[in-house]
C-alpha cells in the first residue's frame, strides 16, 4: 500500500499547504485558509484546556458538601471563567473557525475563502481578544457568571468586568468576520456544477451559522459595550435604583446569547450529517429537509430568547409566546434527528472512530434537546430554573452535541488535514471513554437539579453528595478520554501511516484532492456532475482505487 | 495567473484580480456581497442602541424631551445638511471613477473629506457646549465651576424656571452632571387622571412622597445624555473610519488607478459612507427633534 502511493511520486515530495514554506512569517502572514485553520486549531485547543482546568476545579470542589477546596468567592470566579473561556473562546470558534475554515472551501471546490485577508484578520482579532481576556483573568478575573447579569455586574462586583467585557467585545468581531466570509464564499466561490442543492450539508449548516453570527454578534457587542461604559460612568441605564432596567440587559444579552447556542450546535449538526451519511454508505435521507431545517433553526432561534427569562420579571404574556416558539424551534432539530435515523436504516454502517462520535452525538443530543423542552414549558420551568437540571441540559447540548461533533469532525478530516492516519484502536477507546465519562458526569446532574440543587454554589446539603461524587468521577473519565486524542493524534503526525487521498472511500470533493491538499486545494478546477452523498457509479469515483487504500485505516 | 477555464476561454491577468478568483466578475460579486453583509451587521450593531433608546424614551418621554431641548437643532440640522451633500459628492466620486476621470475623482474625494471634517468639527463644538453646561453624564467630565461663597443660596423648586432669563453659569465644583429644570414633569400636575399624560414609569420615576423630585428627574435626563453620547460618539467613530478610507482612496485615485475596469474600492467605500450618513438621518430626528414642541415649558 505504502509503495503504491510512493510509486506515484518518485520525485521530491508533492508540494502541499504544509511543506510550502516553513518560516514563521509564512504562517503568520499566510492567506491560506488551511494554515489559518491550523492556527485556530492550536489556539482553540489551548482555550479548551484552560476551560477544562477550571471545570476540574469545579468538580473537585463539589466532591464534598462544604466549600472547602475553594472559597465561595474563588468558586464564583472559577465557574465564570470556565463559562467565558468555553463559550466565547472555544465553542463558538471551534467548528466554524477550525473545521469550517479548513474544509468548507475544499468542499465547494474553491481555491480559498472569498476574502482571505479578512480571514487572517479574524484570526488576529481572536488572538487579541483572547490575549486581552486572559490578561484580565490573570489580573484577578471576574465573578459575575458568563451572563454578566446587571446590576450585580455594573454596580456591585469588584472584579475585572470591564476588561473581560472588552475582551469579549473584541472577540465578537472575529466571529462576525468569519461568518461574513463564509456567506460570501458559499454565494460566489462554488465550483462549476456545484449547485446549492449539491452542497454538502456541512456547508448548509455553516451558512445558517454564519447568518446567526452576523445578525446576533453585533448585538452582544453593543450590549457589552453599554455594560462596560455603565460600569465606569454609573449612568443607570441598567441600574433600577436610578431608573434603569436590568431586564433590558437580559433581553439584549439573550437576543444574542440564545442564537449563540445555535452557533454552538448548528455546525455540529452539519458535521453529524456528513458522518451519518458517509459512514452508512448511503445517500442522506431528506437532503432538502435537513438543509432547510438549518435555516429554520437560524431564523426561529432569534425568536425564543425570552425563555431564559421566564422568572426574571418578564411579562407573563411574553412568556407564553416565548414558550410556544421554543416548542416550535424544537421541530427542525427533530427533523434532523429523524432524517439521520432514516439514513442509517439499511445503510452499510462502519464503526470507525468518527462514526462512534456521530452515533454518540445522536443519543446525547436527543437527551439534551428533549430536556430543553422541559425547560421551555412555562410551568415546569419554574421548578427547574437555576438548578443543576439546566446545567445538565446545556452541557448535553454543548458538550454532548458540539464537542462530540467537533471531535468526530477532527477525527474524520484528520487524514485530510495532515495526510496521516491515527490509531483507530486508541481512537475508538477514547471515543467510548468520552461517551461514558460524559454521561456519568452530567446525567446525575439532571436528578440533582430535579431534586432542587441550585447551580452556582460552592456548597450544598449533604444528601446531594452521592450524585455529586458520581459526577466528579465521571468528569475524571471524561478528562482521560479528552486527553487521549491529544496524545495519539500528535503521535500520528510523527509515526502515523500515510492516509492516502481518500481513506474512507467517500465521494465528497474534499476526498478528491491530495492529502494534505495543495495550497490552492485542487490541481485542476473540479467540475461537479454528481449529487451530494452519491455512492453509486454516478459519483464518478474510482471505487477500485479507493478500496485498494482500505488497509490504511485498519488498526 | 493565466489559466484556461472549463469553457476554454483564455483569461489574461486583469489589474487587481486576486488569486482565489477566476475572473473580475466573481471578485466584484464577492466584494459586493461582503460589503452588504458588513452593513447588515452594522445595522444590528446600531440596532441594539436604537432599541435601548426607544425603550427608555417610551418610558420617560418628558425627561427625554427636556434633555432633547438642550441640544442645538441648528448645529444638528447643519450637520444633516453637510452629510447629505457629502453623500452626493461621494456618489459623484463613484460616477467619475466609472468614467475614468481622475481629476474629478480627486476633487470629489477632497470635497467629501471636507464635508466629513466639517461634520466632526461641528460635533466638537456641540460636545464642548455640553461639557461647559454640565451635560456630560460622567462624574468629573464636566467643566468645573467653583462655587461662589457670596452667592445667595437659591431654594426655588426645580420646576420654577424662567426660560427667557439670560443663561447663568451654575456652580459645579466637582464637574457633575447638572440638570435643574423639571418643568416638563410639572406640566402634567393638576390634570385629571384621564388627561395626565405621564407614563406609568414616569409617575414612579419622577416622584418622591407625592412630590416631583428634581434629582430623580435629572437621573432620567442623564440616561438621555448617556444614550446621546454613545450613539453620536459611535457614529463619529464611524465617520473617522470613513475619513481614513477616504484618505486611502485619495492616494489611489491620485495615482489614477481607478478606471471603468476597476472601481470596486470606490463603490464599496461609497456604500460605507452612505450607510454612516443614513445612521445620522435616523439619529438627528430621534435626538434633536422629537419633543421640541415642549420647548420653553410647553
Amino acid at each position: 500500500m505504502q509503495d503504491a502511493i510512493t510509486a506515484e511520486y518518485s520525485g521530491p515530495p508533492k508540494l502541499n499547504y504544509l511543506n510550502n514554506g516553513f518560516t514563521l512569517k509564512s504562517w503568520l502572514l499566510t492567506k491560506d485558509h488551511k494554515r489559518i485553520a491550523i492556527m485556530y486549531l492550536i489556539t482553540v485547543s489551548l482555550f479548551f484546556m484552560a476551560g477544562g482546568l477550571y471545570a476540574s476545579a469545579i468538580r473537585l470542589e463539589l466532591l464534598t458538601p462544604a466549600s472547602d477546596l475553594l472559597q465561595t468567592g474563588t468558586y464564583n470566579k472559577v465557574f465564570t471563567q470556565h463559562g467565558i473561556l468555553m463559550i466565547f473562546f472555544f465553542l463558538i470558534p471551534s467548528i466554524p473557525a477550525v473545521l469550517g475554515n479548513f474544509i468548507l472551501p475544499i468542499m465547494i471546490g474553491a481555491k480559498d475563502l472569498a476574502l482571505p485577508r479578512i480571514n487572517l484578520l479574524s484570526l488576529y482579532i481572536y488572538w487579541v481578544g483572547g490575549a486581552f481576556t486572559v490578561w484580565a483573568l490573570l489580573q484577578g478575573g471576574v465573578d459575575t457568571g458568563w451572563t454578566f447579569y446587571t446590576p450585580y455586574s455594573t454596580t456591585f462586583s469588584n472584579t475585572y468586568v470591564m476588561a473581560v467585557g472588552l475582551g469579549i467585545f473584541i472577540n465578537g468581531f472575529s466571529s462576525i468576520l468569519t461568518g461574513l466570509n463564509f456567506i460570501v464564499t458559499v454565494h460566489t466561490m462554488r465550483a462549476p456544477g456545484m449547485t446549492w442543492f449539491r452542497l454538502p450539508l456541512f456547508v448548509w449548516a455553516q451558512y445558517a451559522t454564519s447568518l446567526v453570527m452576523i445578525l446576533g454578534t453585533p448585538v452582544i457587542a453593543i450590549t457589552v459595550l453599554l455594560l462596560a461604559i455603565e460600569r465606569f460612568a454609573h449612568v443607570g441605564i441598567f441600574d433600577p435604583a436610578i431608573g434603569g432596567d436590568p431586564i433590558l440587559f437580559q433581553h439584549m444579552f439573550w437576543f444574542y446569547s440564545h442564537p449563540a447556542v445555535y452557533i454552538m450546535i448548528l455546525p455540529g449538526m452539519g458535521v453529524i450529517s456528513e458522518l451519518i451519511s458517509n459512514f452508512s454508505r448511503k445517500k442522506i435521507f431528506g437532503y432538502e429537509f435537513i438543509a432547510f431545517s438549518s435555516i429554520a433553526i437560524a431564523v426561529f432561534g432569534f425568536l425564543v430568547w425570552g425563555h431564559h427569562m421566564f422568572v426574571s420579571g418578564q411579562s407573563v404574556y411574553a412568556g407564553l409566546v416565548f414558550s410556544f416558539l421554543t416548542m416550535v424551534v424544537a421541530v427542525p432539530s427533530a427533523i434532523k434527528m429523524f432524517n439521520w435515523t432514516a439514513t442509517m436504516y439499511k445503510g452499510s454502517i462502519s464503526y470507525d472512530t468518527p462514526m462512534l462520535y456521530g452515533i454518540g452525538f445522536m443519543g446525547l443530543f436527543l437527551i439534551g434537546g428533549l430536556t430543553g423542552l422541559f425547560l421551555g414549558a412555562i410551568g415546569l420551568t419554574v421548578h427547574l430554573t437555576d438548578t443543576y437540571f439546566v446545567v445538565a441540559h446545556f452541557h448535553y447540548v454543548m458538550v454532548g452535541g458540539q464537542v462530540i461533533a467537533y471531535l468526530g469532525g477532527i477525527h474524520y478530516w484528520w487524514p485530510k488535514m495532515t495526510g496521516k492516519m491515527y490509531s483507530e484502536f486508541w481512537g475508538k477507546i477514547s471515543a467510548m471513554l468520552v461517551f461514558i465519562g460524559f454521561n456519568l458526569t452530567f446525567f446525575p446532574q439532571f436528578i440533582l437539579g430535579y431534586m432542587g440543587m441550585p447551580r452556582r454554589y460552592a456548597s450544598y446539603p449533604p444528601e446531594f453528595q452521592v450524585l455529586n461524587i458520581f459526577s466528579t468521577a465521571g468528569a475524571s473519565v471524561l478528562g482521560v478520554g479528552l486527553v487521549m486524542p491529544v496524545i495519539y493524534l500528535a503521535q500520528s503526525l510523527i509515526a502515523g501511516k500515510a492516509a492516502g487521498d481518500n481513506p474512507w472511500m467517500l465521494p465528497g470533493l474534499e476526498w478528491r484532492t491530495s492529502s494534505p491538499p495543495p495550497t490552492e486545494n485542487f490541481d485542476v478546477m473540479p467540475v461537479v456532475t454528481w449529487e451530494a452523498y452519491e455512492f453509486g457509479e454516478e459519483s464518478g469515483l474510482d471505487l477500485e482505487a479507493a478500496r485498494a487504500n482500505e488497509s490504511v485505516r485498519t488498526i | 495567473m493565466s489559466s484556461h477555464s472549463e469553457t476554454g476561454k483564455f483569461h489574461y491577468h486583469e489589474p487587481g484580480l486576486q488569486h482565489q478568483f477566476e475572473d473580475m466578475g466573481q471578485q466584484e460579486e464577492s466584494v459586493s456581497i461582503g460589503m452588504w453583509m458588513f452593513l447588515v451587521q452594522e445595522i444590528m450593531f446600531f440596532g441594539g442602541l436604537f432599541t435601548a433608546y426607544l425603550v427608555f424614551r417610551s418610558r420617560f418621554p418628558m425627561a427625554f424631551a427636556a434633555g432633547s431641548n438642550h441640544l442645538d437643532a441648528f448645529w444638528g440640522g447643519l450637520n444633516t445638511l453637510v452629510l447629505i451633500v457629502s453623500s452626493l459628492t461621494m456618489a459623484l466620486t463613484v460616477y467619475y471613477a466609472q468614467k475614468s476621470n481622475r481629476n474629478m475623482q480627486v476633487i470629489m474625494i477632497l470635497l467629501t473629506m471636507a464635508f466629513g471634517a466639517t461634520f466632526l468639527g461641528v460635533k466638537t463644538i456641540e460636545y464642548r457646549d455640553k461639557f461647559n453646561h454640565g451635560l456630560v453624564p460622567v462624574q468629573g467630565w464636566n467643566k468645573r465651576v467653583p462655587a461662589d461663597p457670596n452667592a445667595e443660596h437659591e431654594t426655588k423648586p426645580c420646576w420654577e424656571v424662567d426660560h427667557n432669563a439670560p443663561a447663568v453659569e451654575h456652580p459645579n465644583p466637582r464637574g457633575e452632571f447638572q440638570f435643574a429644570d423639571c418643568s416638563l414633569a410639572k406640566l402634567a400636575e393638576g390634570k385629571t387622571p384621564e388627561e395626565n399624560f405621564l407614563t406609568a414609569a414616569e409617575r414612579i420615576g419622577y416622584y418622591s412622597n407625592g412630590q416631583i423630585d428634581g434629582n430623580k428627574f435629572r437621573d432620567k435626563v442623564r440616561i438621555f445624555y448617556y444614550l446621546y453620547f454613545v450613539m453620536t460618539g459611535l457614529h463619529a467613530l464611524h465617520m473617522i473610519v470613513g475619513l481614513a478610507l477616504m484618505t486611502w482612496l485619495l492616494i489611489v485615485a491620485w495615482r489614477g488607478s481607478f478606471s471603468e475596469d476597476y472601481y470596486m474600492p470606490v463603490e464599496m467605500s461609497g456604500l460605507y459612507w452612505h450607510f454612516v450618513d443614513i445612521v445620522w438621518i435616523f439619529l438627528f430626528p430621534l435626538l434633536y427633534l422629537l419633543g421640541r414642541h415642549f420647548m420653553h415649558g410647553g
